[in-house]
C-alpha cells in the first residue's frame, strides 16, 4: 500500500517535477552560480569564478543605479495611486447604489488588455499632437512631451501603469469590502457613529491585511515593470525610464553577459522575497490574511502545510455524525 | 472453512500507541447478515474498511471465499459498498451511476441497460433515471447508491452506516427495503451502524464492538437476553437497562440507599453463592408495576415515588429514584401514573443480570 | 430604509463616478472610434467631441482592418496564438492538475516537503529565470520552435496550488467507490476528479489563456520566425513598421483586445474569482 501510494504519487507528481527542475530549480541554481562568474554566454570557455566582484561592480555600475532609482521612481508613484485609487474605487463602488455592475466591468476593461496593447495605445495618446494634447489645449495647457523628455517620460509611464492595473485591486478591495459583515455597520450606527468613523473604526481595521497584501503585490508589480518603457520607450530617453528588470534582461539577452545579470537577478529576487516575508509578518503569518477572499474556493489556508496522510484518518467519516445512543 | 474468516485481525496506525482494531476474530457464513455495532470510534468501520481493502491490515489474515486477500486489491475481493455519504459519481446521471462499474467491466452495453433497468425497477428509481444526484433526495441517493452495489453481482455488500444520513421515517423504511433487498439478492451482508434498533432489526447476527474489541457476537436476542458484561447490556436495548449496585449477602441484596430485598431464588441460584459488592442489572420492562405481577411475588417488592414520565403511547417510561439512582420502568399504556405517585414494584426474577464491579463482566 | 439626504449623497457618488469612468475609458473608446477612420480624419476629428465617436459606416469603414487582415501577417499571428494557448491549456491542465491532484490525495514520501517548496515557488519574480530559460532552450537547439516556446510555460506553481486547494476537498469516498467500480487512479482523475472540479479547471483555462495571450517578453525572446509570432509580437512588429498608419495601428491593437475582451465576458465570474484568490496566494 504504501509502496504503491509513492509509485502512484510520483507518477502524478513526476511530469510537474521534471518541468519544475528544468525550468524552475535549474535556472535559480544557475543564476545563483553564474552571479560568481564573469559567464559570457557568447563565449563560455573564458569564465571565471570572480567571487562577489559581480556583486561590487553592480552597484559600482552607474547604469544599474539608475535603473535601481528609476525603478525606485516608478515605485513611489504607482504604489500610492494604484492602492489609494483602487481602494477609493471600491468603495465608491461598494457604496453607491446604481451601475455596480457597470462600473466594475469600465474600471477592470484595462487589466483584460495586455502591456503591449495598452503600450501601443498610449503611445498615440502621449504623442505631442494626440488626443491628449488636444484635450489639453481645451483646458488651456501648453503641449507637453510625455514620453519623449527625460522628465516627463518616468511620471507618463507610471500613470498609465496605474490606469491599466487599478481595476485588478479594485476587484480584491471590492471582494474584501462584500465579506465585512453589514452588522458591524448597523452596529456602528447605532452608536451615533458618523460616516467617517465607520471607514476608520470598521472598513480599515477590516481591511487592513488585504491592504498590507495589495500594497505588497503593488509594490513587488511596480519593481518588476519592463515592458511599458520596452515597447514605449526603449528605455529611454537618457535611460531615465530604464528600469532593474529592464536592464537584467539586456545585459543577459543582448549583451550576454549572463555573470552580470544573475548577479542582478539574485539581488532582485532578494529583495522581493523580502518585501513578501514582510508582507507575511504584517498579516500576522497570514493568518488572517486572505481570509477574506479566499473563501470562493473553499482554501483552507493553514491547513495548507499540515495535510494529514489520507490512512491517518480514524473512523472519522463514519462516526463523526453519531450522537445518538 | 467459512465464506468469510476474519482471523486475529489487527489495524495500528502509524505513530498511535495502540490498536485501534485489536484481535478481530469472525467467522461469516454465506447469505449472513452481520451487523457491526458500537459506539464512536469502536473500530467498526476500520474493520470494514480493511474487509473493503480500503484500510491496510496491520496483523491477522482475512479470508473471503477461502482466499486470503490481505494484499488483493478493493475491486478484486468480490465486494460492493455503499457509502454513508452515498459517494455518488455528481457529474453523471442515475443510470450512468449505477452502470458506471459494469462499463469499467467491459460488460456488453445491452447486459449493462438489462441489469441497470432491473436495478431502478427494484429500487423504484423509474422517474429519476435521468436525473443527477444534486437533483434527488437523500433517501433517493441512498437508493442509487444501493443500486450501485447490486448491478455488480457482488458476493459480499458492505454497508457503512448507509442511513445515518436519512431522517427517522425515511430510515425505518430503508431497513425494510435493505432487509427486502437481502432476503431477495441473498447476498453476505456485512452493516456497520451506531444504532442498536438498525443492528437489532435487520441482522441474523450482532457483532458488538469496544475500543477496538469484540465484546460479543450472537443473534440479536442472544445478546439482548444473555449479554455478556454491562457495556453490552447497556448499548443494546432502549431505554437502557437499569443498573444497580448492591452488596450482595445471605440471599439478600442491600442497595446504595439502604433498601434490602430478598433476591429470588433464580437469582440466587444464578449467584452460585457468590457474595460481595456487585452491579445489578434489570430491563425497563422487567421491572413490574402492575398489581398482579406485584400480587405474584411475595418477596423483594420496592416502593418509590415517580419523578418524571414519558409517555408515547404504546410504551411509556416511568421514572423514580430507587437504590442510589435514577430507575427506568417500561410499562403499559394502562399503568401510567403523574408525576409524584408511588408506586410498588417488583423485578422478574428470570431477568435479573449481575455484573462484576471492576471488570463488568456477567455473573 | 435611507434618509433624504445619504439617498441624495449616493446620486451624487454615482453620478460622478460615471463621469469617472468615462474619463477612465476615453483611451478605449478614442482607441475604438478611430480605428475606423483613415489617418486625416483622425487627425481632423482630434479638436472636436468627433475625436470620440466612430465615423457613420460607409465606404471604407473596415479600410484599416482589410488592411491589417489582408496585407500582413496578422491572420496567421492570432491562429499561432490560439493555438499555442489551447495547447498550453491542455497541457498545463494535465500537468499541474496531475501534481496537484497528488499533492492533495496521494500520500506519496515528502509530500508535505513538496507542498511546501510550491508555495515558496509562488513567490520568486520569473522575470529573473527568463534569460536563463533562454539558454536552456538555446542550449537545447529549441529556438524559434513552438516546443521551445512552450515547454518552460506548462509547469505554473500557482495553478497547481490552485488545484491542490480544490482538490483536496474532494470527497475520499467517492475515490472509494470509483475503485470498486473497476476505475484505477488515471481514468479517475480524468473522468471524476477533473469533472468535478470544472470551477476551477475553467479558472486555470481563462487564466493560462490570458497569460499566453498577453505574454510579451517569453514569445519576444523565443522566436525569430514570423511564421510562428504571437499577435502581441507580431503587433508590435506591425506598428513599429513606418508604412502602418496611425488607423492601421488602432485597428491593430482593436483586434488583438477583442479574444480577451470575448473571454472575459464570457468568463467573468471566474475570472473574479481567479483575481480575488490571488489574496490567498501568499496573503
Amino acid at each position: 500500500m504504501k509502496r504503491k501510494n509513492s509509485i502512484m504519487g510520483m507518477a502524478f507528481f513526476g511530469p510537474a517535477l521534471v518541468l519544475m527542475t528544468l525550468f524552475l530549480f535549474l535556472p535559480m541554481v544557475l543564476t545563483f552560480g553564474f552571479s560568481f562568474t564573469d559567464y559570457f554566454a557568447l563565449n563560455p570557455e573564458l569564465t571565471r569564478f570572480v567571487g562577489l566582484g559581480n556583486y561590487i561592480s553592480i552597484f559600482k555600475d552607474e547604469l544599474f543605479v539608475q535603473s535601481f532609482l528609476n525603478t525606485v521612481r516608478f515605485v513611489l508613484i504607482i504604489v500610492p495611486l494604484q492602492c489609494g485609487g483602487a481602494l477609493l474605487l471600491a468603495m465608491a463602488i461598494h457604496h453607491g447604489a446604481h451601475c455596480k455592475k457597470y462600473f466594475k466591468v469600465a474600471f477592470f476593461v484595462p487589466v483584460v488588455m495586455s502591456l503591449a496593447v495598452v503600450s501601443t495605445l498610449w503611445m498615440q495618446i502621449y504623442s505631442p499632437e494626440g488626443i491628449l494634447n488636444t484635450l489639453l489645449g481645451h483646458l488651456g495647457i501648453n503641449a507637453q512631451p510625455f514620453i519623449h523628455s527625460a522628465r516627463q517620460a518616468l511620471p507618463s509611464i507610471a500613470v498609465m501603469s496605474v490606469w491599466q492595473g487599478v481595476g485588478y485591486q479594485m476587484i480584491i478591495f471590492l471582494g474584501g469590502l462584500q465579506n465585512i459583515s453589514p452588522a458591524l455597520y448597523e452596529a456602528a450606527e447605532m452608536d451615533h457613529a458618523t460616516g467617517w468613523q465607520k471607514f476608520k473604526d470598521i472598513t480599515l481595521p477590516e481591511l487592513k491585511p488585504l491592504c498590507v497584501f495589495v500594497f505588497i503585490t503593488v509594490t513587488i508589480g511596480a519593481f518588476r515593470m519592463l515592458v511599458q518603457p520596452m515597447v514605449m520607450t526603449g528605455g529611454g530617453p537618457d535611460h531615465s525610464t530604464y528600469t532593474i528588470v529592464y536592464d537584467i534582461y539586456e545585459t543577459g539577452t543582448v549583451n550576454w553577459e549572463m555573470g552580470l545579470a544573475s548577479t542582478m537577478a539574485i539581488v532582485f529576487t532578494v529583495f522581493v522575497v523580502v518585501l513578501t516575508i514582510i508582507q507575511n509578518v504584517l498579516t500576522g503569518g497570514g493568518e488572517k490574511g486572505a481570509s477574506t477572499e479566499s473563501r470562493s474556493f473553499g482554501f483552507r489556508r493553514k491547513g495548507a502545510g499540515s495535510g494529514r496522510p489520507g490512512s491517518e484518518k480514524e473512523e472519522s467519516h463514519a462516526d463523526e455524525t453519531t450522537k445518538t445512543m | 472453512m467459512s465464506f468469510i474468516e476474519f482471523r486475529n485481525i489487527c489495524k495500528r496506525y502509524p505513530g498511535a500507541g495502540k490498536n485501534t482494531v485489536d484481535g478481530f476474530n469472525l467467522n461469516i457464513e454465506e447469505k449472513e447478515f452481520i451487523a457491526f455495532v458500537g459506539p464512536s470510534g469502536c473500530g467498526k468501520s476500520t474493520t470494514l474498511r480493511m474487509m473493503a481493502g480500503f484500510e491496510e491490515i496491520t496483523g491477522g489474515e482475512l479470508y473471503i471465499d477461502g482466499k486470503k486477500v490481505n494484499e488483493t486489491a478493493p475491486r478484486d475481493r468480490g465486494i460492493a459498498m455503499v457509502f454513508q455519504n452515498y459517494a455518488l459519481y455528481p457529474h453523471m446521471t442515475v443510470e450512468q451511476n449505477i452502470g458506471y462499474g459494469l462499463k469499467n467491466m467491459k460488460v456488453p452495453a445491452d447486459e449493462i441497460a438489462r441489469k441497470v433497468d432491473w436495478a431502478i425497477r427494484i429500487l423504484g428509481l423509474e422517474e429519476y433515471r435521468t436525473r443527477k444526484p444534486r437533483n434527488l433526495s437523500g433517501g433517493q441517493r441512498q437508493r442509487v447508491a444501493l443500486g450501485r452495489a447490486i448491478v455488480k453481482n457482488q458476493k459480499v455488500f458492505l454497508m457503512d452506516e448507509p442511513l445515518s444520513n436519512l431522517d427517522a421515517k425515511l430510515r425505518v423504511s430503508m431497513r425494510t427495503e435493505i432487509s427486502r433487498l437481502h432476503r431477495e439478492l441473498g447476498a453476505t451482508t456485512i452493516y456497520v451502524t451506531h444504532d442498536q434498533v438498525e443492528a437489532m432489526t435487520m441482522a441474523d447476527r450482532i457483532v458488538i464492538m469496544k475500543d477496538g474489541i469484540v465484546q460479543q457476537v450472537g443473534r440479536p436476542m442472544e445478546l439482548y437476553d444473555h449479554p455478556v458484561n454491562r457495556f453490552v447490556a447497556g448499548f443494546i436495548g432502549s431505554p437502557q437497562m437499569n443498573f444497580f449496585r448492591v452488596q450482595v449477602d445471605g440471599g439478600q441484596a442491600r442497595f446504595l440507599d439502604g433498601t434490602v430485598i430478598t433476591l429470588p431464588k433464580e437469582a440466587r441460584e444464578r449467584l452460585k453463592g457468590r457474595t460481595g459488592q456487585l452491579v445489578l442489572g434489570i430491563r425497563g420492562e422487567d421491572l413490574k408495576t402492575d398489581a398482579q405481577s406485584v400480587a405474584a411475588q411475595l418477596e423483594g417488592r420496592m416502593h418509590s415515588v415517580i419523578v418524571n414520565t414519558e409517555v408515547m403511547g404504546n410504551e411509556n417510561n416511568l421514572y423514580f429514584d430507587f437504590g442510589g439512582t435514577q430507575a427506568v420502568a417500561r410499562v403499559s399504556k394502562y399503568e401510567i401514573k403523574e408525576i409524584g405517585d408511588s408506586v410498588e414494584f417488583v423485578f422478574v426474577p428470570s431477568k435479573i443480570h449481575f455484573f462484576d464491579p471492576e471488570t463488568g463482566a456477567a455473573v | 430604509m435611507r434618509t433624504k439626504q445619504q439617498r441624495l449623497c449616493n446620486r451624487i457618488l454615482v453620478a460622478a463616478m460615471l463621469v469617472l469612468s468615462l474619463f477612465f475609458l476615453f483611451p478605449v473608446i478614442w482607441m475604438l472610434a478611430n480605428s475606423f477612420k483613415p489617418d486625416g480624419a483622425i487627425t481632423a476629428d482630434m479638436n472636436s467631441i468627433a475625436a470620440f465617436i466612430p465615423p457613420l459606416p460607409g465606404r471604407g469603414f473596415f479600410a484599416n482592418y482589410t488592411a491589417i487582415l489582408t496585407s500582413t501577417g496578422f491572420v496567421r499571428y492570432m491562429a499561432n496564438t490560439l493555438f499555442y494557448a489551447a495547447v498550453l491549456i491542455l497541457l498545463g491542465i494535465v500537468v499541474n492538475g496531475l501534481a496537484g491532484y497528488a499533492l492533495a490525495k496521494i500520500p506519496f514520501p515528502f509530500r508535505e516537503q513538496w507542498l511546501l517548496v510550491i508555495m515558496m515557488l509562488l513567490i520568486v519574480p520569473t522575470e529573473t529565470v527568463i534569460t536563463i530559460h533562454f539558454l536552456i532552450i538555446a542550449k537545447a537547439g529549441l529556438l524559434n520552435t513552438v516546443v521551445g516556446y512552450i515547454l518552460p510555460m506548462i509547469v505554473n506553481p500557482f495553478n497547481i496550488f490552485l488545484f491542490r486547494q480544490v482538490f483536496v476537498n474532494l470527497p475520499d469516498d467517492v475515490y472509494e467507490a470509483a475503485q470498486l467500480d473497476y476505475c484505477g487512479p488515471v481514468k479517475y482523475f480524468f473522468t471524476m476528479v477533473l469533472p468535478m472540479s470544472k470551477t476551477v479547471v475553467a479558472t486555470v483555462s481563462v487564466f493560462t489563456f490570458l497569460n499566453v495571450w498577453n505574454d510579451y517578453l517569453w514569445p519576444s525572446l523565443v522566436f525569430t520566425s514570423s511564421d510562428l509570432l504571437t499577435a502581441q509580437i507580431g503587433l508590435n512588429s506591425i506598428t513599429s513598421n513606418d508604412n502602418t498608419t496611425m488607423g492601421q495601428t488602432l485597428a491593430v491593437i482593436t483586434l488583438v483586445t477583442i479574444p480577451v475582451i470575448i473571454i472575459y465576458s464570457l468568463f467573468s465570474r471566474q475570472i473574479v474569482e481567479g483575481v480575488t484568490s490571488t489574496g490567498s496566494k501568499e496573503g
